[in-house]
C-alpha cells in the first residue's frame, strides 16, 4: 500500500506574505493508510502548509498535486470534491444549530430541496458514534463544552467520508479519554485507508500514533522520514535545529515557603468545599481533565465571579479580593487561557496592550506620559525576550510572544501572586521553555506561582506541588516526591484508578 | 450521496430540534400569552369575528417588519431602512393598483420592488464587505426619496374591495400571516435557509464548511425587502391610499419587536417564533395601555423601559447560573 501514488501532496511549494517568505520549498506526500505528523514551532508554516493543501491559500510557487496529478488551481470547493477534510484549529460551529445540524452543515442531504432530516440523523449518527458522541443529536452545540465542541468538529469532518483527514492540533481541548477515543479512531481510518495528517505539540501523541514525519523550521523542511528510530527529543532537536537540553528547567527546592493564600470552603462556578494554600516561593499545580471546574478555581480566588468561603486570607488581607481592582491592589494576577479574547487586546500595540494594568493604577485623569511608557515597555520587552516594534498591533506576534506579552503586562506591578491559566497551551516548545524558565524564576524570587495547566509533564517537571480537581474539588494534592503522569492521571479521572495504573 | 447504514436508528430529528429552539423564548410565550389575557378582559371584543380581525390588522405589519429585521439580525446584519422601504411599497401599492397595472400587477410590482432593494442592499452590504447600518442609513434616505417621487403627498387608492378584503372584517390578515410563517418554515428547511445561522454566528467557519455564505446574505437582505414592501401594501390597503411617510416608525418599532423577542445583534442567535412573538407584545402593549388610558407620552416610556426589562431579565438570569 505503500507505494501506491499519494492521495495528496505539496511538490516544492513556496508561499510569502507581504514579502516575507512563510514557506519555502517544501514537499509533502500524503499516502493512503498511513498518520503522517507534521511538527514544527509556532510560526514555522505549518498552518500555511495545511491552508495550500486544502486550498484555501494558493501557493507561490510549486505545485499542489491529487492522487499523483497537479492540479491547477486548488480551491476549498476542489478540495472537498477530492475527499479532504480539515479539522482546524479554530472551531467552525454554530452554537445556536443543534449537533446533526453543525455535522451536516454545507453538505445536506436533501430531499425535494429540503434538508432531508432523518438521512441527516442517520449519517450524523454514524458520525458521532465514530468519535464516543453519545449527546442527543438536537443539542445545541452551544450547550456542549469545549473538548465536546471539539470532538462534533471531528464527527463533522468524518461525516464527508474523507480520504485525506488533516488535524490541527485536535487534542488541546480534549480530555485523556478523549484523547484515547480520538487515538484509536485515527488507528481505525488509518487501516481502511485513509491518508491522515496530524499536528501537535504533544510529542508522546505524535510518536504513538505516526509512522511518518515532515518537520518544519522557519519555513523550510529539516525532516522527512519514517519516525521509527526516532525518539521524542531527537524531533524536537529538529524543530528548534539544536539540541533541547532538559525543556524544563532543574527543580530546586523552594526556600522556606509562607502562605500567600489561604482558603477554606471556597465555593465558586463549577468549585465547592475547596480548601487550598498557595505559599510563595513555589510553582502550585493545579490539574485535572478539561472543564473540571479548575478556571472557576482562580477566578474565584481573582475576585473575578462571584465567590463565597468559610475563612480566608490573602496576602494577609482576610477574604477573598470582592473584584478584580481589589485583587491586583492585593498583589494577584491572572493570565487568562485564551489570549486572542481576554489576554489581550489584539488589534492594539503591543506597548498599549502592556501598560493596559497600568492605566488601571494611573488616577483618572492624569496625562500620560508616552515617553515613560515607551521606556518601561522596551524594558519589558527585553526582559521577557518579545521581538520587535513594539508599535505593532498585538495580532501580528504569533501565539506565544502573545503569551508573553500577557504575562509581560503584569510585571511592572510585581505582583507576589501569580494565576496562570494554561499558559502554554499552543505555544512552541521554544517559548516553553523560555515560560518555563520564567515561572520558576518568578517563584525563585519569592512569589507565588499558580499554573493551571492541561499539560501533564508540565505539570510533574514544573510543580512544587500539583492540587487534581476533578468534578469541582481538588481530589488530591501531590507534593513533589508523589508526582507522577501516572499518579495525576489516575487522580484525574478517579475510578479508572487501577485501570491507569497498571 | 451514498447512505451509512446506521446500527441503531437515528430516531426522528426533525421535531426534536424544533422543540429545543422554543427553550430560550417559552417565558416570553407566558408574558404574551398574560398580555393577551389582559387585553381579552380590558376587551372583550377580542373574541368576536370582528373583534379578531382588527386586532390581527393592527398587529399584521408589524409583525411583518419583525420578521424582516429578525432575517437579517440572524446574519449578523441590521437594516435601518425598513420604515422607508414600507413606506415605498406602500405608494407604488396606491398608486399602480387603481390603474392599468390592476391589482395583479400592482402587487408584482411591490414584490419585484421589494425584492431589488433587498437584494441591491444585501449585494453591496456582502460583496463590498460594508457594514450594514451605514449602507441602510444610506438606503433609508435614497429609498425615502424615491418614495416622495412616487408620490410626492399623501394619495392614490387602492381598490375598495381589496381594502375590504384585507382591513375588513375578515382574518385574512391572520390567515394571510399563518401562510407566511408557513413559508418561513419552509425556507429555513432548505439548506440556503439553515445556513441562515451558522453565515450569521460563525462566517468563516460556515466557509470553510462549503455554506455559500454570501448568497445566505444576500438572500436574506432579498427576503427581507419583500416582507417589508408587503407591509407598505398592507398598509396602504389599510389607510385606502399611499403615504410616502407612513412607514417611518416601522424602522426602530421592527428593531424593538426583535429585540423583545431575543434576537441578538451578534447574529445567528434567536428565533423567528421569539421575533413574532416579540412583535405581538409590542403590539399588545401599545393596545392595553391605550385601554388603561396612558398618555402617549407614558406609553412610549412604558414601552421603553418595558424593552430594556426584556432584554436585561435574561442577563440577570445567566448570572445568577
Amino acid at each position: 500500500m505503500t507505494t501506491t501514488a499519494p492521495l495528496l501532496a505539496a511538490r516544492g511549494v513556496s508561499k510569502a506574505f507581504f514579502g516575507n517568505p512563510v514557506l519555502r520549498d517544501v514537499s509533502i506526500s500524503l499516502q493512503p493508510g498511513r498518520v503522517h505528523a507534521l511538527l514544527g514551532e509556532n510560526g514555522a508554516g505549518k498552518s500555511t502548509l495545511i491552508n495550500l493543501l486544502s486550498g484555501a491559500l494558493r501557493p507561490d510557487g510549486g505545485i499542489i498535486e491529487v492522487d499523483g496529478r497537479a492540479v491547477a488551481r486548488m480551491t476549498p470547493a476542489l478540495a472537498r470534491q477530492a475527499g479532504i477534510a480539515v479539522v482546524q484549529q479554530e472551531l467552525s460551529l454554530t452554537a445556536s444549530l443543534s449537533i446533526a445540524e453543525n455535522i451536516g452543515l454545507g453538505a445536506y442531504p436533501r430531499r425535494f430541496g429540503l434538508v432531508d432530516y432523518q438521512e441527516l440523523a442517520a449519517r450524523a449518527k454514524a458520525a458521532c458514534e465514530l468519535v464516543g458522541l453519545n449527546e442527543k443529536l438536537s443539542t445545541p452545540v452551544g450547550q456542549l463544552s469545549l473538548g465536546r465542541r471539539q470532538m462534533v468538529e471531528i464527527a463533522k469532518a468524518l461525516y464527508r467520508k474523507p480520504r485525506v483527514l488533516i488535524l490541527d492540533e485536535p487534542t488541546s481541548s480534549l480530555s485523556a479519554t478523549e484523547t484515547r477515543i480520538l487515538t484509536d479512531l485515527l488507528e481505525r481510518l488509518r487501516s481502511e485507508g485513509t491518508a491522515i495528517l496530524y499536528i501537535s505539540h504533544r510529542l508522546n501523541e505524535v510518536m504513538a500514533l505516526c509512522l511518518h514525519v515532515t518537520v518544519l523550521k522557519d519555513g523550510t523542511c529539516t525532516a522527512d522520514r519514517a519516525l521509527e528510530g526516532t525518539d521524542a527529543s531527537g524531533l524536537v532537536r529538529l524543530m528548534v535545529g539544536r539540541d533541547p537540553g532538559d525543556l524544563f528547567p532543574r527543580w530546586q527546592a523552594p526556600p522556606s515557603p509562607a502562605n500567600a493564600i489561604s482558603v477554606r470552603g471556597l465555593s465558586a462556578g463549577l468549585m465547592h468545599g475547596v480548601d487550598l494554600d498557595i505559599r510563595t516561593g513555589e510553582v502550585l499545580g493545579i490539574g485535572g481533565l478539561v472543564g473540571q471546574g479548575q478556571e472557576d478555581l482562580l477566578l474565584g480566588l481573582y475576585g473575578a465571579i462571584p465567590a463565597r468561603t468559610t475563612s480566608a486570607a490573602v496576602n494577609g488581607a482576610a477574604g477573598l479580593p470582592a473584584g478584580v481592582p481589589k485583587a491586583n491592589a492585593l498583589g494577584l494576577a491572572y493570565v487568562p487561557a485564551d489570549r486572542k479574547r481576554e489576554g489581550l487586546h489584539l488589534i492594539h500595540p503591543i506597548l498599549t496592550n502592556m501598560m493596559l494594568p497600568a492605566f488601571a493604577r494611573l488616577p483618572a485623569l492624569k496625562l500620560r506620559s508616552r515617553k515613560a511608557e515607551r521606556e518601561r515597555g522596551k524594558g519589558l520587552a527585553a526582559q521577557l525576550g518579545i521581538k520587535g516594534d513594539l508599535g505593532r498591533p498585538a495580532q501580528a506576534l504569533s501565539g506565544g510572544n502573545q503569551q508573553k506579552v500577557a504575562l509581560a503586562k503584569w510585571m511592572p506591578h510585581d505582583p507576589l501572586v501569580l494565576l496562570l491559566n494554561d499558559p502554554t497551551r499552543g505555544v512552541d516548545v521554544e517559548t516553553k521553555r523560555e515560560i518555563y524558565l520564567m515561572l520558576r524564576g518568578f517563584a525563585a524570587a519569592g512569589k507565588a506561582v499558580v499554573l493551571l495547566s492541561s499539560d501533564t509533564p508540565e505539570l510533574v517537571h514544573l510543580c512544587d506541588r500539583v492540587a487534581v480537581v476533578r468534578e469541582g474539588r481538588i481530589v488530591t494534592t501531590l507534593e513533589r516526591g508523589a508526582l507522577s503522569e501516572e499518579a495525576i492521571v489516575s487522580a484525574a479521572m478517579g475510578a479508572e484508578k487501577q485501570k491507569v495504573a497498571a | 450521496m451514498s447512505t451509512i447504514p446506521s446500527a441503531t436508528p437515528a430516531g426522528a430529528l426533525y421535531w426534536p430540534v424544533q422543540a429545543r429552539r422554543n427553550i430560550g423564548v417559552r417565558s416570553l410565550f407566558v408574558v404574551v400569552l398574560g398580555f393577551l389575557i389582559a387585553y381579552g378582559v380590558l376587551f372583550p371584543g377580542l373574541f368576536t369575528a370582528s373583534g379578531f380581525a382588527k386586532f390581527t390588522q393592527s398587529w399584521f405589519p408589524l409583525a411583518l417588519v419583525a420578521m424582516a429585521q429578525a432575517i437579517l439580525m440572524l446574519t449578523g446584519g441590521i437594516s435601518l431602512a425598513i420604515g422607508a422601504t414600507v413606506s415605498l411599497g406602500a405608494v407604488i401599492a396606491a398608486t399602480t393598483m387603481a390603474g392599468p397595472l390592476g391589482v395583479a400587477g400592482g402587487a408584482a410590482a411591490v414584490a419585484v420592488t421589494g425584492l431589488g432593494i433587498g437584494a441591491a442592499t444585501g449585494f453591496i452590504v456582502v460583496r463590498l464587505r460594508l457594514p450594514a447600518i451605514v449602507v441602510t442609513l444610506a438606503g433609508s434616505f435614497i429609498i425615502g426619496g424615491a418614495a416622495l417621487l412616487v408620490l410626492p403627498r399623501p394619495g392614490g387608492s387602492i381598490p375598495e374591495w381589496l381594502s375590504d378584503m384585507l382591513a375588513g372584517n375578515t382574518p385574512a390578515a391572520f390567515v394571510i400571516l399563518v401562510l407566511i410563517v408557513a413559508l418561513w418554515k419552509l425556507y429555513l428547511a432548505t439548506p440556503l435557509g439553515l445556513s441562515l445561522y451558522a453565515s450569521g454566528e460563525n462566517p468563516v467557519g460556515a466557509y470553510r464548511s462549503g455554506v455559500p455564505v454570501d448568497g445566505a446574505r444576500i438572500a436574506a437582505y432579498a427576503i427581507s425587502g419583500l416582507l417589508s414592501t408587503g407591509a407598505g401594501l398592507f398598509v396602504a390597503a389599510q389607510t385606502g391610499s399611499g403615504d410616502p411617510v407612513i412607514g417611518t416608525a416601522f424602522t426602530l418599532n421592527s428593531i424593538a419587536a426583535a429585540v423583545l423577542g431575543g434576537i441578538g445583534f451578534l447574529g445567528g442567535q434567536g428565533t423567528m417564533r421569539g421575533a413574532l412573538a416579540g412583535s405581538l407584545l409590542l403590539s399588545l402593549m401599545i393596545s392595553v395601555m391605550f385601554f388603561l388610558g396612558f398618555t402617549p407620552v407614558a406609553q412610549y416610556v412604558a414601552q421603553g423601559l418595558i424593552i430594556i426589562g426584556a432584554v436585561a431579565i435574561p442577563q440577570f438570569r445567566k448570572v445568577q447560573q
